[in-house]
């Protein structure tokens, strides 16, 4: 089984990350940067993120990942972003208008329109792929993409936005499938295989 | 019933609360008879397993027994929930928020130091996000009728002028009120729904009811009013209904609620 390797931009908690992973005897190791690990290129790449967009931005430059990361996707890396892990996929946020995204996805992160931010709680997920049609994912955010052609599954809340996006091996997930009870816990396995 | 005003996907949750003491589980009336209750992660594990949303601990003695045990604590629930998790009692500095949250918690609840320190809620909301801090409230409406905030386990009255409080917090960043209506915990009577109604669809942030639920229908009127969770300990601890119960009924109500397939 491949290697899963955790970027710790130093952005809290990565234990329950890290313990939904291991479930099943799947590797997994947290580095801070790049060069700390060797890379074969058949990792899964997981990156989480919590806080604000330009700080997991600026964390891309100072620890050398955003240059890193480029070639990775390029290259047709399995990468799997979380949150604001997700969200750093795209071009920008208007949470932080001057921190560029990464540009893998196109489109760009907007508040969410409903007057109770951020988003808390837990909604069924409107998706067409069977392993997250209906279930219920936990959701902690502000902002959102509101679309984008490689979505895969989308939730409401004041508008709709995008909670799932895909294309090849990188995912991308705006709630916590390391929170989203068992149906969380088997989906982030399913990409991480 | 504002619940439906703005398009939104999002449940209400159903957050049960356990109160611990030195890494057991407890309750009591007061802090000197505590019956132990079991240890927290069979019995977080058992609500994650009927529905629960969300879980909150409260370490009620972690001023007399410093944080070890706390920590520990919250290791070993973490590595054993998949649902959401927010800790709260003898948190003092942020020094005492990172040991929490690197030791797996996703969020803390801060009471009597967000009065004493508000800063602290500026800070977690900073470094952390607001979605990682919620604040408890604990009002009681006194004899001639006003609305006072109390602190230390509900014990000393505060100055604060309770709206001017609510503003404050959420000025300074915090993600969710938790608001415990003192003069109605445990007297069984369910949630004090006019004071849950004065916040309104519009409200900035999240409010979480607390104090009072002693059956189904009192979960069902906290959520009409207005609220977006309802926390709960003793109806869930005494086995009185579990959390599927509550949500089954409020499911038949046409209340939004997640279930697990």
């Amino acid at each position: 089984m491949k290697p899963a390797v955790i970027i710790d931009l130093n952005s809290g908690n990565l234990l329950s990350l890290e313990n939904a992973l291991n479930r099943d005897g799947q590797a997994v190791c947290r580095i801070q940067k790049p060069s700390a690990y060797d890379f074969r290129g058949d990792e899964i790449l997981v990156l989480p993120g919590q806080g604000r967009f330009a700080f997991i931005s600026e964390r891309m430059d100072v620890l050398g990942w955003r240059s890193f990361l480029s070639d990775w996707l390029n290259q047709g890396g399995h990468l799997v972003g979380i949150c604001v892990g997700m969200q750093i996929l795209f071009e920008g946020s208007d949470e932080d208008p001057e921190a560029p995204g990464l540009g893998y996805f196109s489109g760009r992160c907007q508040h969410l329109k409903h007057p109770k931010t951020p988003m808390v709680g837990w909604a069924k997920l409107d998706s067409y792929k069977l392993n997250m049609k209906d279930q219920y994912a936990y959701f902690v955010n502000s902002y959102g993409v509101p679309d984008c052609d490689a979505s895969t599954a989308k939730v409401t809340y004041g508008q709709p936005f995008c909670a799932a996006v895909q294309k090849g091996r990188v995912y991308g997930f705006q709630f916590h499938p390391e929170k989203s009870g068992r149906f969380g816990r088997e989906l982030l396995q399913h990409v991480c295989q | 019933m504002f619940v439906n005003k703005h398009n939104s996907d999002l449940t209400a949750r159903i957050i049960p609360c356990l109160d611990v003491a030195a890494g057991r589980v407890v309750k009591g009336t007061n802090f000197k008879q505590l019956v132990d209750m079991g240890d927290p992660v069979t019995l977080a594990k058992k609500y994650e397993r009927q529905g629960a949303d969300e879980l909150v601990f409260l370490d009620i003695k972690a001023s007399v027994d410093k944080q070890p045990s706390a920590l520990a604590m919250v290791r070993d629930v973490a590595m054993n929930l998949s649902i959401p998790f927010a800790v709260g009692g003898g948190i003092k500095t942020m020094d005492d928020v990172h040991r929490f949250f690197h030791a797996g918690a996703d969020k803390v609840t801060l009471n009597t130091m967000a009065v004493a320190q508000p800063e602290l809620i500026n800070q977690i909301a900073t470094q952390y996000g607001s979605q990682s801090i919620v604040v408890a409230i604990d009002v009681n409406r006194e004899a001639n009728g006003d609305l006072a905030v109390y602190t230390h386990g509900g014990s000393q009255r505060s100055a604060l002028d309770y709206r001017l409080w609510l503003q404050e917090v959420v000025d300074r960043g915090a993600g969710e009120i938790l608001l415990t209506a003192m003069h109605k915990d445990g007297t069984g009577s369910g949630f004090d729904c006019d004071l849950l109604a004065d916040f309104g669809p519009d409200y900035p942030i999240q409010v979480i009811a607390s104090g009072g639920a002693n059956k189904p229908e009192d979960f069902y009127d906290a959520i009409k009013a207005g609220a977006d969770a309802v926390l709960a300990a003793g109806i869930f601890h005494r086995d009185e209904y579990t959390v599927a119960d509550i949500k089954e009924y409020l499911i038949i109500k046409n209340i939004h609620m997640r279930t697990i397939l």
